[in-house]
């Protein structure tokens, strides 16, 4: 019978600092170690915390590895169908706020919408040089939006990071990214599209849906979820 | 034994017409597909990396399939493909990953005939096969396209809503945005004017994120010159509404198109369009503007047939003038094809 359940946080920066913060305002104590990735609820039943990625968090909740774990509503979506079925959004956190938007070089003046971005993309098309390139850390968000927004002739660009100097790097024309103050995207002479809003996103408390439906489990982390509230 | 019994009876239909019964490769250059149709159907792909970071899919299609041959066996002349076999594409949770299909190509000419040919042979041998009577609907879309042409437009819609004509859920979002002219924000737009005489003293043929300054420019320019009133935009958009609403009997097709165009004091150019010289041996045929808009490649005439007690689709193909291009072909080729809906067909 296994009553210990695994929570899962975001391993390092911001996420990290503001998910502790959290669990410490709601009188829920975890030893925070800045090498060792396991560690405990002191004040909790049988738990073990687990700092991982955040997009990693995802994926173990879905494969039902972590029970419970706070990552960003933006890398829940951006996850596959299969992963999103088996999790379940408990509640939305007050920390962690940032939109993914769609964002063109700001000396692109004709470009006010989405809808003159599809004008543009069938330019490069017409013109044989290629599709117009999107360069993202979110493909299938991407994907699902500007194809919801009439955008078909473009091709996406997979971004690990820096994201904001692809378009004048030569990686991509334009880009999609997440951005909380829109500071850095202006810095680097980018610009949002008016109807450019993707997702707005913030952390978020995820729970694995075969985690609920194990009953040795399911009454401690409705305990635990019970303690967890937005301050 | 059911799904075996039409197969084989409509593959044998189709070869003592000439169609030739070919088997494709499963396994297909991703590229090709993406550099065709960008992410929009790369979506839906089953494809995997080999060693050297290619990638490659497993056929989605079956008319793609029947190009690409084409493009790599035949290369010139008139050819008929027929087959029945399976394609793979995402479902994304529904439906099977795996699908049947049959029906039949005539590559390698742009011939009225073919046409009538090719709508008359798998009419024909349905109503054999399921030993019923089928309706048949025709358009020709670039009939839409002379309607667009003939409205007073800015050239950017002109496009928009030539491009957007197969996809008829944002075709209808983009009619809306054109009667309420709800695509531009002055407040930018003002700022952008700034910013437009500044790079007015820019190298002109500087490129930023692939684009020229020159480009740029002309493009604003243009935005400036076009602008249009919400009145003309509902009136434009009541006259497409109206025009997707057109459905008679092939036969008065012409006269009502006319009709139309009298009302609405607009020239259709009627007299450079072929499809109602079409010889049809089925006397139920009914003309509609709203048909055909389920794929992207139709270039003109697109037909649909429909098992007449029932209203159940069994078969829809058109003339995809341009896809051979777009797959790698050097050179223009005209293609016709038609499938049959083998799903609908094993439900009778």
């Amino acid at each position: 019978m296994n009553k210990l359940i695994k929570i899962g946080l975001p391993s390092k920066g911001r996420l990290k600092d503001e998910s502790l913060k959290f669990f410490k305002k709601n009188n829920l104590l975890i030893k925070d170690s800045k090498r060792n990735y396991l560690s405990e609820i002191k004040n909790f039943k049988l738990n073990e915390v687990v700092f991982s990625h955040a997009r990693e968090i995802v994926e173990r909740l879905a494969d039902n590895s972590l029970d419970v774990g706070i990552s960003g509503y933006d890398l829940l979506k951006e996850s596959l169908p299969g992963i999103k079925k088996n999790i379940k959004v408990f509640s939305r956190l007050n920390f962690g706020f940032a939109d993914l938007i769609v964002a063109v070089p700001d000396a692109w003046i004709d470009v006010q919408t989405i809808a003159d971005l599809e004008e543009i993309s069938f330019e490069f098309k017409d013109k044989n040089i290629g599709k117009l390139r999107i360069a993202t850390k979110y493909p299938n968000l991407t994907n699902d939006f500007l194809l919801s927004k009439g955008l078909t002739q473009y091709k996406i660009v997979n971004s690990l990071g820096s994201t904001e100097i692809y378009p004048f790097t030569n990686q991509s024309e334009i880009i999609t990214d997440i951005t909380s103050s829109g500071e850095t995207l202006k810095a680097n002479n980018l610009r949002i599209l008016k109807d450019g809003d993707i997702l707005s996103s913030s952390a978020c408390i995820l729970v694995s849906k075969k985690s609920l439906g194990d009953k040795n489990k399911k009454n401690i982390i409705i305990n635990l979820l019970k303690k967890l509230k937005n301050k | 034994m059911k799904s075996k019994k039409y197969s084989e009876a409509l593959l044998n239909l189709f070869k003592k017409k000439g169609f030739k019964v070919k088997e494709f490769e499963n396994i297909i250059e991703s590229q090709i597909i993406i550099e065709r149709s960008g992410e929009i159907f790369k979506k839906s792909l089953l494809s995997f990396e080999d060693d050297n970071g290619k990638n490659f899919s497993l056929r989605p299609d079956l008319t793609i399939s029947a190009c690409l041959d084409y493009i790599k066996n035949i290369k010139r002349g008139v050819y008929k493909y027929a087959y029945f076999d399976q394609a793979y594409r995402r479902t994304f949770g529904k439906g099977s990953l795996v699908r049947n299909q049959l029906g039949c190509e005539i590559i390698g000419s742009s011939n009225l005939q073919l046409n009538q040919e090719i709508i008359n042979l798998i009419d024909q041998s349905l109503q054999k096969v399921i030993r019923d009577k089928t309706t048949i609907k025709i358009n020709d879309i670039n009939i839409f396209y002379s309607l667009v042409d003939s409205l007073k437009l800015p050239s950017r819609w002109r496009l928009r809503l030539k491009r957007h004509f197969w996809r008829p859920d944002y075709f209808n979002e983009l009619i809306s945005r054109l009667e309420s002219n709800s695509d531009l924000q002055k407040n930018v737009f003002e700022l952008d004017k700034k910013s437009y005489f500044k790079m007015k003293k820019l190298k002109q043929n500087n490129k930023i994120a692939g684009r020229q300054i020159n480009e740029i420019l002309k493009r604003f320019e243009k935005k400036l010159e076009e602008p249009r009133s919400n009145i003309k935009g509902v009136r434009v958009a009541k006259i497409i509404r109206d025009f997707l609403k057109i459905k008679c009997s092939f036969k008065n097709a012409e006269n009502e198109l006319k009709k139309f165009e009298f009302k609405n004091k607009i020239n259709l150019k009627l007299k450079q369009f072929d499809v109602f010289d079409l010889k049809l041996k089925n006397n139920k045929a009914i003309f509609s503007t709203n048909i055909g808009r389920s794929a992207e490649y139709y270039t003109g005439l697109v037909f649909e047939i429909y098992k007449k007690s029932k209203n159940l689709n069994l078969a829809s193909g058109g003339r995809y003038d341009n896809l051979m291009q777009s797959l790698g072909s050097k050179k223009k080729i005209a293609a016709i094809g038609g499938a049959i809906n083998y799903d609908n067909i094993l439900k009778l």
